[in-house]
């Protein structure tokens, strides 16, 4: 009640020693603040220009200005307590905007926000309602850092956060206070003096720390590049990638210098959480590093003492580092623009990576098996070859046309597509679609990849594609966009929950099939292809054998969120109607855009054995310990790593089972339509 | 023209089997062409080299001898032959197809003015010599032409040892021929034989493997397949599962995260055939795969399969491996 | 140390077999072609010996045009010039006629060391580089793994069969055809791409070598073996199945 009618006190007047002390730690204040920002903003505008950077469209910059600055969103959602506490700081801090510029001009006696007036009441009870909230908030950061110590902020206390945290509540404090004092009390002097003593250090502070995030931030959310792991194009016959200093472009440099070592892409990055050397956080605080000491216009490699070399290239490119930034930090682009540098020039050497480049550069797949395989699978499983006629053209992938559970998949959905009465052929030839070279940073070999495979895209009149692997799917949509015009590809997932309501459910499995139709699980699996005759080769497709449904009793299927479909595509709806055409849907503790990636991407199942722990049997773990039943993946890459993974499991695991697979087991025994 | 000669290969002081079977070869032409098939040796000391030979069914034997030529040098080789050949000047003139040939004979025959047929396998009226293309998928019909004398290598196994007869009445002739060599003419200086360095594991080199995958069930199960190995003269290698559990060291695991091999003969024992590994076995000249379960894809991957126990054919194998091995 | 190294662009290892109209030779049309596998290791060796001991890496390449992209493959990953000896037609030479065709490319350059694979994918006589060193009157030594020059001349790591191998010392300059697996391949990069295209390529006319081209062994006739690759299933009991196998390892596959 008191505070609703106490009005905020302050010195009515000054004396000119007041006055002329306030000019003169005012102006050592912002003196102080622009020496060492001026340097800052240096190194950023003298950092190289980016080549591909639009402003426009802008609508999307400005949505997510408002929506990740002002409201906080990512902030907040992503860690609900601790975001919410720095929401408060920050809403007052924009709420203590013309407090602020009022509390200095009454300093010389100029004024302009009277606390006693109609809106100055309502205004300083405004603020005073922030104040409060951020003064709990700071205190709850405070006590977070030193007393909880996530392991996230780092292993060492920052007693200079702790010391930014204690003038912020001072802050709060001393304005509070000051609606329990009056005008005329020598106590409101001394408040005033000390806020604007805080202020006053905490100004010149501000670009020497982290907390330089308060003036960049909300720029570099606003010049984000504008899509979500966007690697921009080389620029020029002397762009290889990021090598040194002076390859780092504005936009790197203004993400450098904008972390705030929150921690939260460590938190959620695969490699981090199982014993790698790799730590986003660290990799961009290596590049401030290196522009501090160094500056963008250094020819010192980049990779060495700021960041091991070797770091880089532990990265799966989950992208769970840059989704999760609050501050607008571009991950994904820097690692593999890290890798471009090593890898366009040689330096990197790695005899697997090797293996994969000289492959792909002579070959059509990444596995180094020849092209007759592929064939040989097309023949086998009857998959109608592409003639300009069908409208779907059905990319096999590498995991599809050479790999045995691929082919699985890739069989079961034709099967499907069958079904649904979708007419679609395969490729004749098919080239790897590039996509682990491109994440390693071969521009050379990748470039080759996307102009071969649009030339035979075009020339084959291809109208749209549907493939089960989120890798060719983003690769072919977004990244040959570089060297041509892809035509329009959707996931296998996306094109089932379009005929969702033509596909029957599971559970309802057993009345259509006690219409007289013939049972043996065997001829199940025959009546997927026809069988070229005289071959003496095994099933390609092999369904296991059903357990037998009793009503009620369906399958719990927990379902695992590819990052290459999730985060990177913002499908996550469709592959679960799909999953519950055919189960009771289970979520695994980390899902949606929180899944964890099972350590396949970035081409790391292409490159020799991981250090520590290995990625793909924590996810397992994780997927196991739902006590689901099924395991169901979209995305042969996930699939291929967790059937390694379950495999130490023997007999007790779960099955396995892509989407398609899961999907073609609910078809009606006859199959084909 | 006298005829066909065909040069023997010392192996660890004896015959080699790969000799024997250009000797078949020879007379094979022999019988095509109607002239006499001979023997040559070569070497420093080779009087009993030459009575193996002419212990066999085979025309003369001529002991090509000349102390600079008791280490094996091109240049050595190819000076004494080329002498030999001057002299006799033979239609024809039968190597066996091994490194040392093909290290010389091209040589040789260029200094005759002709081109080495090599790595025959199999002589047909003509006399036309096929030899394989493109790694053994396309087969090739060669002829020569004109006067001078045609020199062919025969591939191991392309003939068969075992239709060479004994000599029928008493051994073949023996003489030697021998060759002038100036000391200085011999330009490369070989060292000793020597085995790889003893390194831990290296699947690479390896011409034999046998690989383990979990269709082996137990480790108590490894003893039996380190035998057939043995009895093979091969190295063992595993899938990745295996050495993830610790049966076996992770040197030794093939495929995409492992070792790419690429030997003579891969087999195969309860391996599934997972992209990965298939990856790693790709470059074997022969696949035999051994399973219980008929649909694995290891099988398509193979020029032999058996479906079955391991635990039975296992040791089976090793005892067919034995037997073959004494004959 | 000027380094020679003499490769050939053959068809792509999986490349499909189909026999052209006149049963010569593989049908061309539809064909990638890529650099032989044993002439890359025999590139990769001259590079790290020009790495370590200084001096220049010439690749020299007879082939009709399509050799292009092989000659800048090989200057991306490091070779210094490359010499293409236009030749439309490689076929209606024999081996002989080949090496003579490089050996009169090669003769003006007076390397210090001719490399060549030890043999091609296509036709895999290996024979070229052992011809050359004949005819250049060089001494030589085949199936290298791995080359270092020393103050005499070359010392040289040779396979032997059944896992043995030899050092031979041999004088500057020489031949030696090299075997695949002695050393590690790099891969081709942008830059390497991007600075080849400064390299110089000498364009030389067949004719202009007047090389004797007459065969003297001629390629008749080309077929598919009978036997196409089909898994053998052998079945049986375990002892009839083990003894069908090892007969059909030593004389069908005669791998044994």
């Amino acid at each position: 009640m008191l505070l609703l009618t106490a009005t905020l006190a302050e010195p009515q007047h000054f004396s000119v020693a007041e006055k002329l002390l306030l000019v003169v730690l005012v102006a050592a204040s912002a003196g102080g603040f622009w020496l060492r920002f001026r340097v800052v903003l240096n190194k950023i505008l003298r950092s190289k220009k980016d080549a591909s950077f639009h402003l426009f469209p802008i609508g999307k910059r400005v949505w997510d200005f408002v929506w990740e600055v002002a409201f906080q969103a990512k902030v907040i959602r992503q860690r609900p307590l601790p975001g919410l506490a720095h929401a408060f700081v920050f809403w007052g801090f924009c709420a203590f905007v013309l407090v602020t510029l009022n509390h200095f001009a009454s300093g010389f006696g100029a004024g302009f926000l009277d606390p006693a007036g109609p809106f100055g009441r309502f205004y300083y009870g405004f603020a005073a309602v922030f104040a409060l909230a951020c003064a709990v908030g700071i205190l709850g950061l405070f006590i977070r850092r030193f007393v909880v110590r996530p392991k996230w902020l780092g292993k060492e206390l920052s007693y200079q956060s702790g010391f930014i945290a204690f003038l912020i509540f001072l802050l709060m404090v001393t304005y509070l206070a000051a609606f329990f004092v009056s005008d005329a009390d020598p106590a409101t002097r001394v408040l005033w003096w000390v806020h604007t003593l805080a202020l006053l250090t905490f100004l010149p502070i501000i670009p020497h720390t982290k907390h330089l995030h308060l003036v960049l931030s909300p720029a570099t959310v606003f010049l984000s590049r504008g899509g979500f792991s966007r690697i921009p194009p080389l620029d020029g016959d002397d762009d290889f990638g990021l090598i040194a200093g002076t390859d780092l472009t504005r936009l790197v440099s203004l993400q450098a210098y904008s972390c705030v070592e929150c921690g939260r892409c460590t938190e959620h990055c695969p490699a981090a959480n199982t014993g790698k050397l790799l730590n986003p956080k660290e990799v961009i605080l290596g590049l401030r590093g290196y522009l501090n000491d160094l500056g963008p216009k250094s020819e010192e490699p980049l990779l060495g003492k700021y960041t091991p070399p070797q770091v880089p290239f532990q990265c799966t490119t989950c992208g769970a580092c840059e989704f999760q930034c609050p501050v607008g930090i571009e991950h994904l682009p820097i690692l593999i623009g890290l890798r471009r540098g090593a890898v366009n020039t040689g330096a990197w050497e790695d005899d697997h990576g090797a293996k994969l480049f000289l492959a792909l550069e002579r070959g059509a797949n990444a596995h180094g098996l020849p092209t007759s395989e592929r064939d040989k699978f097309i023949r086998r499983a009857g998959l109608p070859i592409f003639d300009g006629t069908q409208e779907y053209c059905l990319w096999l992938g590498c995991m599809g046309g050479y790999d045995p559970k691929g082919r699985e998949i890739i069989a079961d959905f034709a099967r499907v597509m069958n079904y649904l009465g979708a007419s679609f052929g395969v490729l004749r030839e098919e080239k790897c679609c590039g996509d682990p070279v491109r994440r390693l940073g071969n521009d050379f070999v990748f470039q080759q990849l996307a102009e071969a495979n649009l030339k035979a895209l075009a020339q084959d009149k291809v109208k749209r594609v549907v493939s089960i692997c989120p890798h060719c799917v983003r690769t072919l949509q977004e990244d040959w966009k570089d060297y041509g015009t892809p035509p329009p590809v959707e996931h296998h997932s996306e094109f089932l929950a379009r005929f969702a309501d033509k596909l029957p459910k599971r559970s309802n499995r057993r009345v259509e099939l006690s219409l007289n139709e013939p049972q043996p699980l065997a001829a199940n699996s025959l009546a997927r292809y026809p069988r070229e005759a005289g071959a003496n080769s095994p099933h390609l497709s092999k369904s296991q054998p059903q357990p037998p449904l009793s009503t009620g009793n369906e399958d719990k299927i927990v379902f695992h969120d590819p990052c290459y479909l999730g985060r990177y595509r913002n499908v996550y709806k469709q592959p679960r109607t799909v999953v519950k055409l055919s189960g009771e849907l289970v979520e695994a503790p980390r899902n949606h855009e929180r899944s964890f990636c099972c350590g396949a991407g970035g081409g790391l199942v292409f490159l020799g054995d991981e250090t520590g722990e290995r990625i793909g049997k924590v996810r397992a773990a994780e997927l196991v310990a739902t006590g689901a039943s099924v395991i169901g993946t979209a995305c042969p890459f996930c699939n291929s790593i967790f059937r390694d993974a379950l495999a130490e499991q023997g007999e007790g695991a779960p099955q396995l089972l892509d989407i398609a697979q899961l999907t073609a087991r609910g078809l009606p025994v006859s199959g084909a339509s | 023209m006298s005829g066909i000669w065909v040069v023997l290969e010392e192996r660890e002081g004896r015959i080699g089997r790969i000799s024997w079977e250009a000797v078949v070869a020879g007379q094979k032409l022999a019988a095509l062409t109607g002239l006499a098939a001979n023997a040559v040796v070569i070497g420093a000391q080779t009087e009993a080299l030459a009575a193996e030979v002419a212990a066999k069914a085979v025309g003369k034997v001529v002991r090509v001898e000349h102390p600079l030529l008791a280490a094996y040098t091109a240049d050595g080789f190819t000076l004494a032959l080329q002498q030999f050949i001057e002299k006799e000047s033979p239609s024809y003139v039968v190597f066996p197809h091994t490194y040392q040939v093909r290290d010389y004979a091209p040589a040789l025959a260029a200094r005759l003015g002709q081109v080495l047929i090599g790595d025959v396998t199999a002589i047909g009226e003509g006399p036309v010599f096929t030899r394989q293309l493109m790694q053994g998928r396309l087969n090739g019909s060669y002829r020569h032409l004109g006067d001078g004398p045609c020199l062919i290598s025969v591939q191991a196994g392309a003939f068969r040892a075992e239709e060479l007869a004994a000599a029928a009445a008493g051994a073949a002739e023996v003489t030697v021929f021998s060759p002038s060599i100036e000391p200085a003419r011999i330009r490369t200086k070989p060292s000793e034989r020597f085995r790889g360095a003893a390194q831990t594991v290296d699947l690479t080199a390896a011409q034999m493997i046998v690989g383990v995958g979990r269709g082996i069930k137990d480790a108590d199960k490894l003893p039996l397949v380190q035998e057939l190995a043995t009895a093979l003269g091969a190295e063992l290698g595993a899938s990745r599962p295996i050495c993830d559990n610790g049966w076996l060291p992770m040197e030794r695991q093939i495929g995409s995260s492992g070792q790419t091999i690429s030997p003579k003969l891969y087999i195969a024992l309860g391996i599934s055939g997972a992209i990965q590994h298939l990856v790693g076995i790709k470059g074997s000249q022969c696949v035999v795969a051994i399973n219980k379960d008929p649909d694995a894809p290891i099988f398509e991957a193979a020029d032999y399969g058996i479906v079955g126990d391991l635990a039975d054919l296992v040791p089976a194998l090793t005892e067919a491996v034995k037997a073959a091995a004494q004959q | 140390m000027k380094i020679i190294v003499a490769i050939k662009q053959v068809p792509e290892r999986d490349a499909q077999v189909r026999i052209d109209a006149a049963a010569k030779w593989i049908e061309e049309s539809g064909l990638q072609h890529a650099l032989n596998e044993s002439d890359a290791y025999a590139l990769e060796e001259a590079l790290q010996l020009k790495e370590k001991n200084g001096g220049e890496v010439v690749v020299l390449i007879a082939g009709p045009e399509r050799v292009g992209p092989t000659i800048r493959e090989a200057l991306a990953k490091g070779a210094d010039r490359a010499i293409h000896i236009d030749c439309a037609d490689l076929g209606k030479l024999d081996a002989l006629g080949v090496a003579r065709l490089l050996a009169a490319a090669i003769k003006p350059e007076s390397p210090d060391l001719v490399l060549t694979g030890l043999q091609s994918d296509d036709l895999g006589q290996g024979q070229t580089g052992v011809i050359l060193a004949e005819l250049l009157g060089l001494p030589h030594s085949s199936l290298i793994l791995h080359v270092e020059k020393t103050d005499a001349g070359l010392t040289v790591k040779r396979e032997l069969e059944e896992g043995w191998f030899q050092t031979i010392e041999l004088p500057a300059p020489a031949v030696l055809t090299i075997q695949s697996g002695g050393n590690k391949l790099r891969y081709a990069t942008l830059m390497g791409i991007k600075r080849a295209r400064s390299k110089p390529v000498l364009q030389v006319a067949e004719a202009e070598l007047a090389i004797d081209a007459a065969p003297v062994v001629v390629l008749e006739r080309v077929a598919l073996p009978q036997k196409q690759k089909s898994t053998q299933i052998l079945s049986g009991t375990p002892k009839d199945a083990a003894a069908a196998l090892v007969e059909k390892l030593k004389f069908e596959a005669r791998v044994l």
